[in-house]
């Protein structure tokens, strides 16, 4: 039946019809000789009839137009029903097709669900984290600014922040803004939240308004002005009891600050932060290497991060012109702000999106080669619908329209399994990969998995249709139901399983070399032990702990407890723990070094920390010479200092350092710290990865250099499982000042969250991978299975001939093995071209590690070995009487 | 006689098709014949607007076309009524005839019955 039939049953088929104007034409002609004639039959003269059959029909052209119109349109309409009639037999006939071999329906959906949904998953996370767009007001024209130096990059100095604000022209605003925790009081609780300070215009930079209340104006970003804050919406909700009246609401943390507002809901920059300040509230440093705010812009409409950055150059050049020897800025650059916030995840998604699409076209090969079975058993049906007048095209059509069917349901089904998918790599993913939130199956996604699919059907269904209706139909119905598995077809098969299996090793391959780098981070020495490692974030509010003698104190008590409590082997503090960042770092002048012609009196640079007794000991860091910090290294004596083993090579090459003096070049002036000596030497621990060199740091006692002893975390070794020993932690310490907030996690878990990326990435390339190893197996089984059912008869008689079954069946695993070798063989040179793409992710392990390879190829070859060892020793089996009889 | 020719109403000359078809497959020619002699010259057509609504018609699927040999040899396009345009046919004469019924015995009722009755 047909719903979309319009035209009349005996209509002529257009292909026997007359072109429109020539019909036309003849028609009208026809009518005024007609005429014409009748009038001359009737008297007239030949002439004056012709003209009065002339006058009489009207104006000819514009009817003949008219006439033209009508058919036109009337034919188009035909061919639209004719067309429109056609799919819809071939879908019914596709639907039909598709029910009688449910089996095969339900394994080309499912294979073409898993590569769409893997491939749909992935966009949608690429999608959420680097593709959409930033969910502020043009959020394209948002740009991050830093100074470019000799070497490196900085953030841009207060000083000459204000120069480039008051004399760009390439920005709208300019601003800059900082980020931290601390201890906010006032709400609900007390909690840690996250502060960022920014100045006057990062309002205008963002283009935010106050969800409720006002942002701090012009007046409220000046040293000594009333503090006021504006908070996140989150935070209003959880902690400020969504209370739209603000007035009396006050946080105390670095000040005493009034909530005059609540940004957006979604507002969310700098990423987590709850609160946010006027930057200027604190007296700004005036020294140009004071590189302490990140800074941010808005980019003029049509100017370009280029053109600003020419236009910062030439401003720095000025600068440096009239400023101290102290600045040493060459340049800016200028980044949007979409590209930092992604910057570090980039490779890896991208990387996986290539996985995900090597995936898929593993999944369309492989049905790919199950259409081209299929097609094969078909081959007397397509030969009888040719041999009763079927076109080539039509049955072309026919065999697409099947794939589009399947292509369909395989999308849907494909949306399911990215469903899934997606929630696994939502709970897989490290918490620090930027936006990840924001991955979710939206229109642009959908979009994208319609492509893919439309993509698929053309790439499985379309070759193979051309391949199957290419039939010789008096052949294929002679040979009945064994038709048309001809060499030259069986050869094409073969070829495609090849390309699976080649698909499967180059994603081994890739997964093979994130595992061995994931196995060589894992099994780095960092230095510390992690296990049985309690870590405690203190932050000691500032308005109970105005001095840091006051802060001294509270740390030396708590430790004190800490000790105290059973099951502690070791206890600590410092100011930044392993895997903490590098930050802070400063200048240093080692004692008879030549100074570094920046301006200060220092010698080089060394990342700066701060402990306490029982902080190696805690955090299992070994003094590999002389000794850690003591009892005796407090306020008042000689001053000690420990090095690690990057400073000590760095500052006394070649010699022992214990004896040796350094100070410290204070942000305050050069050289205001006193000469100290270094009494050990400690193991090097990671700044901010696991992966990269431990920069040269030294370890301070808090007693005798206390700035920042305000933010200390403590650190406790213990006997038993550290997070049983947490209520006796937090009861201790509440004992000694209830106002501060303690949060707790095992350094066992601040080494898994620096190596969450490369484990994400692994695990996801892993899936991959198998699911590519399975799919390849599948086909192999697949073909071997045919093969035999194909030679039943011939190995019947080999049998019968006295061959021994397992002869046989190796005869035919030979050829199995036969085009999982030349996989194999494509699949080595894919591996070699692509996985150079990997270098950045990989960790000590060359792109075409041997090892890997090796590792991946007998893989493969043991699941090829095993997928046709079983269909091959089932088609053996077979008792030779019945064999030979089945033909 | 009044001799000045009627206009014709939109879809009449549909009708008269549709009615002349209904005799026997014919030509354009031959039926702008037929309607010029049966309606005596009453209607002015121009004799070329039949074939825009012929197919029009055609369109619709009330008739359909071919071209053939006529018996005089020539090559015309003949059109056939087909069943939905006979159906259509019968359509378009019972409303008439109901148009037609009902405006003449508005048109020639007498004003005495109509008033005071």
């Amino acid at each position: 039946m047909s719903l979309f039939r319009r035209r009349p049953d005996e209509a002529l088929p257009l292909s026997r019809q007359k072109p429109v104007a020539e019909d036309v034409r003849r028609e009208v002609e026809a009518h005024l000789e007609l005429r014409a004639e009748e009038l001359i039959a009737q008297g007239w003269e030949p002439e004056a009839a012709r003209a009065e059959s002339r006058r009489a029909f009207g104006e000819v052209g514009a009817i003949e137009s008219e006439c033209r119109e009508i058919t036109t349109r009337a034919r188009r309409a035909q061919r639209r029903a004719e067309l429109l009639d056609a799919f819809w037999q071939d879908l019914v006939y596709a639907g039909r097709v598709l029910r009688g071999a449910p089996g095969f329906a339900a394994a080309a959906i499912l294979t073409l669900a898993l590569g769409i949904g893997a491939n749909t998953a992935i966009f949608s996370v690429v999608n959420g984290v680097l593709l959409r767009p930033l969910p502020y007001e043009r959020p394209e024209r948002l740009v991050d600014l830093v100074e470019l130096h000799e070497r490196g990059y900085a953030s841009v100095p207060w000083t000459s922040f204000l120069d480039l604000q008051a004399q760009s022209r390439s920005f709208e605003a300019l601003a800059e803004y900082g980020g931290g925790r601390g201890t906010i009081q006032g709400a609900d609780e007390p909690v840690r939240a996250a502060v960022a300070p920014v100045s006057r215009d990062f309002f205008r930079v963002m283009r935010t308004r106050a969800w409720i209340g006002r942002l701090p104006g012009p007046g409220d970003h000046a040293e000594g002005a009333a503090p006021v804050a504006v908070v996140s919406y989150r935070f209003w909700r959880s902690h400020l009891g969504g209370d739209r009246d603000l007035s009396g609401k006050r946080l105390r943390g670095e000040f005493g600050f009034d909530v005059i507002g609540v940004l957006p809901p979604g507002f969310d920059f700098p990423g987590g932060t709850d609160i946010w300040h006027p930057l200027e509230l604190n007296r700004q440093p005036t020294s140009r290497t004071a590189h302490n705010w990140p800074a941010i812009g808005r980019l003029k409409p049509g100017v370009s991060p280029r053109q600003a950055e020419e236009e910062l150059r030439s401003i720095f050049r000025r600068i440096g012109e009239s400023a101290g020897p102290d600045f040493d800025a060459v340049g800016a650059r200028v980044t949007p702000l979409q590209e930092l916030l992604t910057g570090s995840v980039r490779r890896p998604l991208f990387l996986l999106l290539g996985a995900s699409a090597l995936l898929l076209l593993a999944a369309c090969t492989n049905l790919a080669s199950t259409l081209l079975a299929r097609g094969t058993a078909r081959a007397s049906e397509l030969a009888i619908r040719t041999a009763l007048g079927a076109g080539r095209l039509r049955i072309v059509r026919q065999v697409f329209t099947e794939s589009l069917v399947i292509a369909v349901l395989g999308c849907a089904a494909g949306l399911l399994v990215a469903s899934l998918l997606l929630r696994a790599l939502l709970a897989l993913a490290p918490v620090g990969l930027m936006r990840l939130g924001d991955a979710r199956l939206d229109p642009w996604v959908l979009g994208f998995t319609v492509a893919v699919g439309l993509t698929t059907a053309v790439l499985f269904g379309l070759f193979p249709a051309l391949r199957i209706s290419d039939v010789d139909s008096g052949a294929a119905m002679r040979e009945g139901a064994r038709a048309g598995g001809g060499p030259r077809r069986q050869r094409l098969w073969s070829l495609l399983v090849s390309v699976e299996v080649a698909l499967a090793l180059v994603l081994l391959a890739g997964s093979g070399l994130m595992l061995r780098s994931f196995a060589t981070v894992l099994g780095i020495d960092p230095g510390f032990r992690a296990d049985s490692v309690l870590t405690v974030e203190l932050d000691l509010p500032e308005r109970e702990y105005p001095d840091v003698v006051r802060a001294v104190a509270f740390h030396d008590r708590a430790l004190e407890a800490l000790r105290r409590i059973p099951g502690v082997e070791a206890a600590g503090v410092s100011n930044v723990l392993p895997l903490g960042g590098d930050n802070p770092s400063g200048g240093i002048q080692v004692e008879g070094k030549a100074l570094l012609p920046v301006g200060h009196p220092i010698t080089g640079f060394a990342v700066y920390r701060l402990a306490s007794t029982g902080y190696f000991e805690a955090m299992g860091m070994r003094i590999v010479r002389g000794r850690g910090l003591s009892e005796g290294d407090v306020a008042g004596a000689a001053p000690a200092i420990v090095v690690n083993e990057a400073l000590a090579a760095d500052g006394w090459p070649g010699q022992d350092p214990i004896g040796k003096r350094l100070r410290i070049g204070g942000m305050d002036g050069p050289g205001a710290e006193p000469w100290a000596t270094v009494v050990g030497v400690v193991r090097n621990v990671p700044g901010s990865a696991v992966t990269s060199p431990a920069r040269p740091t030294y370890y301070y006692s808090y007693r005798q250099l206390p700035y920042r002893a305000r933010w200390m975390t403590a650190v406790i070794r213990t006997r038993v499982p550290p997070l049983s020993i947490a209520p006796q932690v937090r009861a201790a310490l509440r004992e000694i000042d209830p106002a501060v907030p303690a949060e707790f996690r095992t350094m066992e878990e601040r080494l898994a969250t620096s190596i969450a990326d490369r484990r994400f990435t692994m695990a996801v390339l892993g899936a991959f991978a198998g699911a590519a190893l399975l799919l390849a197996a599948v086909g192999i089984y697949g073909v071997v299975s045919y093969a035999v059912a194909q030679r039943t008869r011939e190995i019947g008689i080999r049998i019968a001939l006295g061959a021994r079954p397992r002869t046989v069946a190796r005869m035919v695993q030979g050829r199995a093995m036969l085009m999982v070798g030349v996989g194999i063989v494509l699949g080595i040179a894919g591996a070699l071209a692509l996985t150079r793409v990997m270098r950045s992710q990989l960790y000590e392990v060359s792109p075409t590690d041997p090892g890997t390879f090796a590792a991946a190829i007998v893989v493969l070859g043991a699941a090829g070995w095993l997928a046709s060892w079983i269909p091959a020793r089932r088609g053996t089996r077979v008792d030779p009487m019945v064999a030979i009889r089945t033909e | 006689m009044d001799r000045t020719p009627m206009t014709l109403l939109k879809g009449t000359l549909d009708v008269l098709i549709l009615k002349t078809l209904s005799w026997g497959p014919a030509h354009g020619y031959a039926i702008s014949r037929w309607i010029r002699q049966t309606t005596r010259d009453e209607l002015s057509i121009e004799e070329g607007a039949l074939y825009p609504a012929l197919r029009r018609v055609e369109e619709h699927g009330w008739v359909e076309s071919a071209w053939k040999r006529t018996e005089t040899g020539r090559e015309a396009k003949v059109y056939k009524l087909t069943v939905a345009g006979r159906r259509q046919l019968q359509a378009e004469v019972s409303g008439w005839t109901r148009y037609v019924t009902a405006m003449t015995r508005v048109l020639e009722a007498r004003p005495a019955g109509a008033i005071g009755g």
